[in-house]
């Protein structure tokens, strides 16, 4: 519990860390948000009312200041766009994307394991090597190439997913994100394949292995029991540091996908130039990494009681 | 082994996760119906956009998303002709206008009534019009000519003017001057604009922000028997091809604005009907007479007359589009098809060049837009067509907020800029055009023709048609000969449906009367 407290203490200065560079890094780039509302019709004077009306006539360490004040009291602003509540915006469009990131990693590792073990069981025989090979397609596809061809197939020729979309309820959600989760866990899946794999043989070598064969444990129970719950150990490691990863990848399959998560507020926030929507969102994300990190490291514990925190 | 059978339920475990996803509710059916007959009620049309709507506030929202989707809720006194050209009653049924022109008297339309069940009557129509003109950083630069607005009786509105205004019926169906309830309904103007009323054929259901925004029917909207749509769904979906994808697996039943290299296989594609309505959009190449050598008004003919527009509709648009010869577009009142332009012609425009003050070329920057493939190919191709006259093009791809910031304080040399009209009279694009005191900077060109802007006003408050005509004729051909911007080309509104839709008309300025919409079974 310590260690978990001590590693959400360090969320704070990661949290302050984030919210320092991107707020400064969206003020430089060049765009203005009232421009991007008003479009054609923005007149000095009008940019001036608006600029007026959400503070951005203040210099930029007061606008800092003001976001820290609010973020200290839970509020993370108003969206210049939509005129709403940041903190409302984000929790309306996380949901879509938590769906996603956990529907592909089960995905993954529903896929990942069985072929792992099909590989690891003969070691370059043909399995071995279809097993290595094949899943490095979908790692070198780009996700939005393989979101279209999946789309073509299960979607429009065999039309057992929607093409698009989040659906509704627990079953609509399980459907409309099949496809975007099989996306992301295709590319996720290669690295965590070969990493199970040679885990696996490795502890395939281990004499306690070799005890427990002699020992009359076989089959399913030796590769459960034994080899599996050893060798997962790297492979939760790589998949946590990868579903880091995928949290900035789910921009594009969700703007493919037309999955309303926070990816795409994102970047529709970026082109409106909403500058307190990126600070908000950048910093959820940057949570959700530090969180995912954490939860693998606890992992270990669950998995190896060898493992301790210090 | 055992192994194996442990991979092949893991295996099977994401095989049942698939299945379990895959019959987790019904598929979605696609609407395939191809016969028209008479109407029918029911049904959710799904129109899948580019992008979302930003706000419901009529009187201050410049972005099309917002507006197509109000202008189903409010309604103005007059509303635009399917031509584009015209206004006929809506919520008002007839005027009469007083000797001088600048007194209106509108009767209104009997028996309307909001979405709340609430009837309509003129403190509602004083309110909104005043609503609209007090909105200083929205449209109520539209309504600079009118004086005041009173309500004598509750069918009557008299609109009294400063001076005499030919555009006024023209500026009252702009959706800014749409009925809304007196004072909001007791709310306050935010609280209003997040649930609407009014009363149009639908009424508020919910906005997912970045997502999906819905109406439903209202009961009780004025015309009989109308809408025959239960509800109308527009969804966000950022991707063209997903858009068009969502079209053929049934998820949508109208696609915004396809991209052009999409039409020709959309016009084939089954149970897909292929729209192209004439639009008011005319795309620009924008000189700005501030970044030397463009003040001078022979390199500016030069460049125009250098640009081969067939070519550009025919790269751009792949053929779904006319040449522009005018600032006006022809679904505009008082455009002038007569009106040459300076059209492609290689010796003329070297012969410009040789009487410019460059007649061996220079260098310049075309600012440019970034993530619009249409916008790059014209670029590439104006780039090419401006070499043999010495005219070498740097291309600056910028993000779009940083090219419209750059266009409004003239930084920059050339631009790609477009227009649609917003009220079917050409009095808001001449003004915005070629009006350097306007607050445009004449289209942000800083064009200044002391004639061109002195017939802008005074069509303004020419009441007769043949003299609008004549000084709308004069402002045409004179900014054609000056050059300020080159005229490129007209295009359509291109919208994808399924076969099951029908009644779905776009007006040339880009609004849509979803009340005339069914779906066949």
């Amino acid at each position: 519990m310590a260690f978990v407290g001590r590693r959400l203490l360090q969320l704070i200065p990661v949290a302050f860390g984030v919210t320092f560079i991107v707020f400064f890094m969206v003020h430089l780039i060049p765009g203005d948000p009232a421009v991007s509302i008003l479009g054609i019709h923005a007149t000095p004077r009008a940019v001036a009312i608006l600029h007026r009306e959400w503070g951005l006539n203040r210099s930029l360490p007061a606008q800092y200041w003001l976001f820290l004040d609010r973020l200290l009291h839970g509020n993370l602003g108003y969206s210049l766009y939509y005129g709403q509540s940041v903190t409302s915006l984000v929790l309306s469009h996380l949901p879509p994307t938590l769906w996603l990131i956990t529907y592909a990693g089960v995905l993954s590792v529903l896929i990942s394991v069985p072929l792992a073990m099909i590989g690891a069981s003969r070691p370059d025989a043909l399995r071995d090597h279809v097993v290595r090979a094949v899943p490095l397609v979908g790692l070198g596809m780009p996700s939005f190439w393989l979101a279209f061809l999946l789309i073509l197939i299960f979607a429009i020729k065999v039309q057992a997913f929607p093409v698009s979309g989040y659906g509704s309820g627990f079953f609509g959600h399980l459907r409309s994100m099949f496809l975007p989760s099989l996306t992301a866990a295709l590319a996720l899946s290669p690295v965590v394949i070969r990493s199970l794999r040679a885990s696996m043989l490795t502890v395939l070598g281990a004499e306690y292995i070799t005890t427990a064969r002699s020992k009359g444990v076989s089959g399913h129970r030796l590769y459960l029991r034994h080899v599996l719950r050893n060798a997962v150990i790297p492979a939760v490691t790589v998949l946590g540091i990868n579903i880091g990863f995928l949290i900035g990848t789910t921009v594009i399959i969700e703007e493919v996908f037309a999955i309303p998560g926070v990816g795409q507020l994102m970047i529709n926030s970026i082109f409106q130039r909403d500058f307190p929507v990126v600070q908000g969102v950048t910093l959820v994300f940057a949570i959700m990494v530090v969180l995912l990190n954490l939860l693998a490291d606890v992992a270990y514990a669950a998995l190896d009681p060898r493992v301790r925190f210090d | 082994m055992t192994y194996r059978t442990t991979a092949v339920r893991i295996l099977a475990a994401a095989s049942a996760l698939a299945v379990l996803a895959a019959c987790g509710s019904s598929g979605s059916s696609s609407s395939s119906g191809t016969t028209g007959g008479a109407p029918v009620h029911g049904g959710n049309l799904v129109i899948a956009r580019s992008q979302d709507s930003q706000s419901m506030n009529n009187t201050t929202v410049f972005d099309n998303e917002s507006i197509w989707v109000f202008e189903q809720i409010f309604q103005p006194l007059y509303t635009v002709t399917p031509s584009g050209k015209g206004v006929t009653p809506d919520l008002a049924t007839s005027y009469k206008v007083s000797a001088d022109k600048k007194t209106y008297t509108f009767t209104l339309r009997q028996g309307v009534k909001f979405s709340n069940g609430q009837p309509m009557t003129s403190k509602d129509v004083k309110f909104s019009i005043d609503q609209s003109r007090a909105a200083a950083q929205g449209w109520g630069y539209i309504d600079t000519a009118i004086k005041s607005v009173a309500d004598p009786t509750p069918s009557t509105v008299v609109v009294t003017l400063k001076y005499p205004w030919a555009p006024l019926l023209a500026d009252l169906s702009l959706f800014s001057n749409a009925i809304v309830p007196a004072n909001y309904g007791g709310k306050s103007e935010t609280q209003f604009y997040t649930a609407p009323v009014g009363t149009g054929p639908f009424k508020w259901d919910y906005w997912h922000k970045g997502s999906a925004l819905k109406l439903l029917r209202n009961p009780f909207y004025w015309e009989k028997g109308k809408p025959y749509l239960n509800s109308v769904t527009w969804t966000d979906v950022p991707s063209d091809n997903t858009r068009q994808l969502q079209l053929k697996g049934g998820q949508a039943q109208v696609d915004e604005f396809p991209a052009w290299s999409t039409v020709a296989s959309l016009k084939s594609t089954p149970n897909v009907t292929m729209h192209l309505f004439p639009s008011t959009r005319t795309d620009y190449l924008g000189l700005n007479e501030k970044a030397k050598p463009l003040q001078d008004v022979h390199v500016r003919r030069a460049i125009s007359l250098a640009i081969n527009r067939s070519a550009l509709v025919k790269a751009v648009l792949f053929g779904n589009g006319k040449p522009a010869n005018s600032l006006f577009p022809p679904q505009v009142p008082y455009y002038q098809a007569a009106t040459q332009g300076l059209q492609y012609n290689l010796a003329a425009a070297k012969a410009e060049m040789a009487k410019s003050s460059v007649p061996h070329g220079f260098s310049t920057t075309m600012l440019v837009p970034s993530g619009f493939s249409d916008w790059t190919t014209v670029s590439t191709i104006v780039q090419s067509e401006l070499k043999p006259l010495g005219i070498k093009v740097n291309i600056q791809q910028l993000d779009p907020n940083t090219v419209s910031t750059d266009q409004q304080s003239l930084k920059y040399d050339m631009t790609l800029t477009y227009w649609t009209m917003d009220i079917p009279d050409p009095d808001e694009l001449a003004t915005f055009a070629v009006d350097p005191a306007a607050g445009s900077k004449s289209f942000f060109t800083a064009y200044d023709n002391p004639t061109v802007v002195k017939d802008t006003h005074m069509a303004e408050q020419t009441l007769s048609t043949s003299a609008r005509q004549s000084l709308y004729n004069t402002i045409q051909s004179q900014s054609a000969a000056d050059a300020f911007m080159a005229f490129l080309y007209y295009s359509p509104y291109a919208y994808a449906t399924t076969s099951s839709v029908h009644g779905f008309y776009v007006t040339p300025l880009g609004n849509y009367h979803l009340e005339n919409v069914w779906l066949s079974k």
